[in-house]
């Protein structure tokens, strides 16, 4: 099957003020397959929203790419122009923001928000078209008495009902890829599990999903394939199966016993030690290395190299030196 | 909405009442006696005391100030000082000219100053915006008076391009003739004026732009694939007008009497002219006449302010 995006070696980093510029994302390979869910976890500030805002092209201004590609639909978006780069977001590939209170424009109605999306990449479809679509899309996310909702602003809305219209935008097009960048943490449970059901639905209708989290049931729930993030690399991923049966990378581990499950006891639920290091004090080898439990002298001199460990299974860690065909 | 202009419209005859009463006891503190500018040694006694009678100027001034308080109710506002004429007719033939001269002040502002500010804003760190940002600073430090002179130095007495004072060259010209008139002597005081404003506006519009382009909500924008004209203009200019709207609005206001310094410099027969004029001959009803008109200015120009903003920001319920 076709790969609608795929990310190759792909690293970026930021320009502080004096013009120096530190790693954050360094050598991101991953790819999604048509109709299939792939979902980034990892703990906060390791780079989650870096990567599909740099597929987006909408890093931040200090943000810099470093080198590699991200395809998209075969095309590299890195190398496409602001014109092209338009065409595709909004209608190909589309994203849903992690904040749902502040990403919707506060003095323009949600009903002419979502149309822009029609407006902007089908010019051909009339009024009385965007406004029978906007108000499918309203109620296709479960937002009740869509033709009242169209006339009101953001502030007349709740947190979960924005989301929920941003998500509308986001399908309203019905884009390749789909990137949900914590399409829930705002919310609380109910809707949580409502909105799931929305991501789970249209994954089926409209192509392939991007779900960023540091929810792992969340992915369980909705991903076939998973990628684990740590300080701007991706150091494990594999199948939904192979990362959760038999997780490899250390820092995986980890983050698997510190799910709470009906067996666990009654005691502190295992965590890691330590914190994330940020962008600027990021060491030479594993950057997990300081919180590894299984650390030894190479880990800390040089990063390790992918190597497979698996049909569908891709680890970095020195752990697994000598095992599999090396870099993958 | 009912409620909300009746509620506007009692705050508004608050302040009104307050700055009347205000100015009415505060010009009356003056140091100086209006008595003896009117009253020449040549007049016999009689004669002065009618004249003190007919100002009511014999009265104890609590009394004078319930006389006024009710004259000032049916809309008499007294017989000035100075000229002998009725106030309400004096200020009636003075406010237009300070009305068109903010009008185009007004339309420097927005039409040149807010442009400027987006402008400003999407080339940020450019050299266009750093330029703009000096300047910017520049007219919002600049000495009005100063650069009012420097103004009719450069235009008028060097170029010859433009007249020195006035509203038009005497005798008064007929309809198009006029207006073409009073338009080439509109341009220095209006340009001395808009200075401060033009700046504020261009400072506010690039600051606030800068500051809405950075929202999660352009940027959303952006995601849906719009081109950086319309995040600009669709999505931005309203949410950074707010701020700049009203900062601009209230000046406005303002300046129907505050632009005393600018009107005398250039001779402009406007409001802030007539309150120099009138300070100089202390000319109390005149006086509190032009205050009365600054007062409903800014209450107007507030009103018209919550409109405006009301209208670009759906939050703000004119009901609360
Ligand atoms: N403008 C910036 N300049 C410098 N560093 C930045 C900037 N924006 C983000 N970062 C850094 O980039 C790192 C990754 O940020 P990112 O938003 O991708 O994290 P995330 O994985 O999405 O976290 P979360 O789960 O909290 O959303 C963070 O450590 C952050 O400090
Ligand atoms: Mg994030």
């Amino acid at each position: 099957m076709a790969n609608v995006v795929e990310f190759k070696n792909y690293s970026m980093g930021f320009r502080d003020d004096d013009g120096a510029v530190s790693n954050l994302l360094d050598g991101i390979s991953f790819s999604i397959e048509e109709g299939k869910a792939l979902g980034v976890v990892g703990e906060s500030g390791c780079g989650k929203s870096m990567t599909s805002l740099s597929l987006m092209r909408l890093l931040p201004d200090a943000a810099v790419v470093q080198g590699g590609e991200i395809l998209f639909e075969g095309k590299d978006v890195l190398k496409l122009s602001d014109k092209e780069m338009q065409t595709i977001r909004g209608d190909r590939l589309s994203m849903i923001f992690q904040e749902p209170m502040t990403a919707l424009n506060p003095v323009i109605t949600i009903g002419s928000q979502i149309g822009e999306c029609l407006v902007l990449h089908h010019p051909e479809l009339s009024k009385e078209e965007v406004r029978s679509r906007v108000i499918d899309a309203l109620d296709s996310v479960g937002i009740s008495n869509p033709e009242r909702r169209l006339d009101q602003y953001p502030h007349e809305f709740s947190g979960g009902m924005r989301q929920r219209v941003m998500i509308a935008m986001a399908i309203i097009n019905h884009p390749a890829l789909l990137i949900a960048d914590e399409p829930t943490t705002a919310l609380d449970v109910t809707i949580q599990a409502q909105i799931l059901d929305i991501m789970k639905r249209l994954k089926g209708e409209s192509g392939s999903l991007l779900m960023i989290t540091h929810n792992l049931g969340i992915v369980a729930e909705v991903c076939e394939e998973v990628v684990v993030m740590y300080a701007g690399r991706a150091i494990e991923r594999g199948t939904l199966a192979a990362i959760f049966d038999n997780p490899m990378h250390p820092y995986t581990r980890g983050l698997m016993a510190s799910i709470p499950t009906m067996h666990s006891d009654k005691g502190p639920l295992p965590t890691i030690p330590g914190t994330v290091p940020t962008v600027y004090d990021f060491k030479p080898g594993c950057r997990f290395a300081d919180r590894c439990p299984h650390c030894k002298d190479i880990c800390t001199r040089e990063a390790p190299q992918y190597r497979w460990v698996g049909d569908d299974h891709i680890v970095a860690c020195w752990l697994y030196e000598g095992e599999g065909d090396g870099n993958a | 909405m009912t409620r909300y202009v009746l509620r506007r419209l009692g705050r508004g005859l608050l302040t009104i009442f307050v700055s009347v009463t205000l100015v009415f006891f505060i010009v009356r503190a003056m140091p100086s006696d209006p008595v003896s500018l009117m009253i020449s040694p040549q007049m016999s006694k009689a004669a002065q005391e009618q004249l003190m009678h007919t100002y009511g100027l014999d009265q104890p001034l609590l009394t004078q100030y319930v006389l006024y308080m009710k004259e000032l109710l049916i809309g008499n506002m007294g017989i000035s000082f100075a000229k002998r004429i009725p106030v309400t007719e004096l200020i009636a033939s003075r406010l237009p000219y300070t009305l068109v001269l903010l009008a185009v002040v007004m339309l420097i502002v927005c039409a040149i100053g807010i442009p400027l500010g987006v402008y400003a804003a999407t080339h940020k760190g450019k050299l266009a915006d750093r330029i703009i940002s000096v300047l910017v600073t520049v007219g919002i430090s600049i000495f009005i008076p100063f650069m009012a002179f420097l103004l009719l130095y450069i235009f008028a007495f060097r170029l010859k391009v433009l007249p020195t004072g006035g509203a038009y060259t005497p005798p008064m010209k007929e309809g198009m003739a006029f207006v073409a008139d009073v338009a080439r002597h509109i341009v220095l005081p209006a340009l001395a004026l808009a200075i401060t404003n033009f700046a504020n506006a261009v400072l506010y519009t690039r600051n606030s732009m800068i500051d809405v382009m950075h929202e999660d909500y352009i940027r959303t924008a952006r995601a849906k694939g719009a081109d950086e004209k319309r995040v600009v203009h669709k999505h931005a200019l309203n949410n950074a007008l707010i701020p700049t709207v009203t900062v601009i609005g209230m000046q406005i206001g303002i300046m129907v009497g505050g632009a005393t310094v600018t009107e005398t410099v250039f001779s402009w027969p406007g409001i802030g002219r007539l309150i120099y004029d009138s300070v100089n001959a202390l000319d109390y009803p005149t006086l509190q006449g032009t205050f009365l008109v600054m007062a409903v200015a800014v209450v107007i120009m507030s009103f018209i302010v919550d409109l405006v903003v009301a209208r670009l920001d759906p939050r703000i319920k004119l009901g609360d």
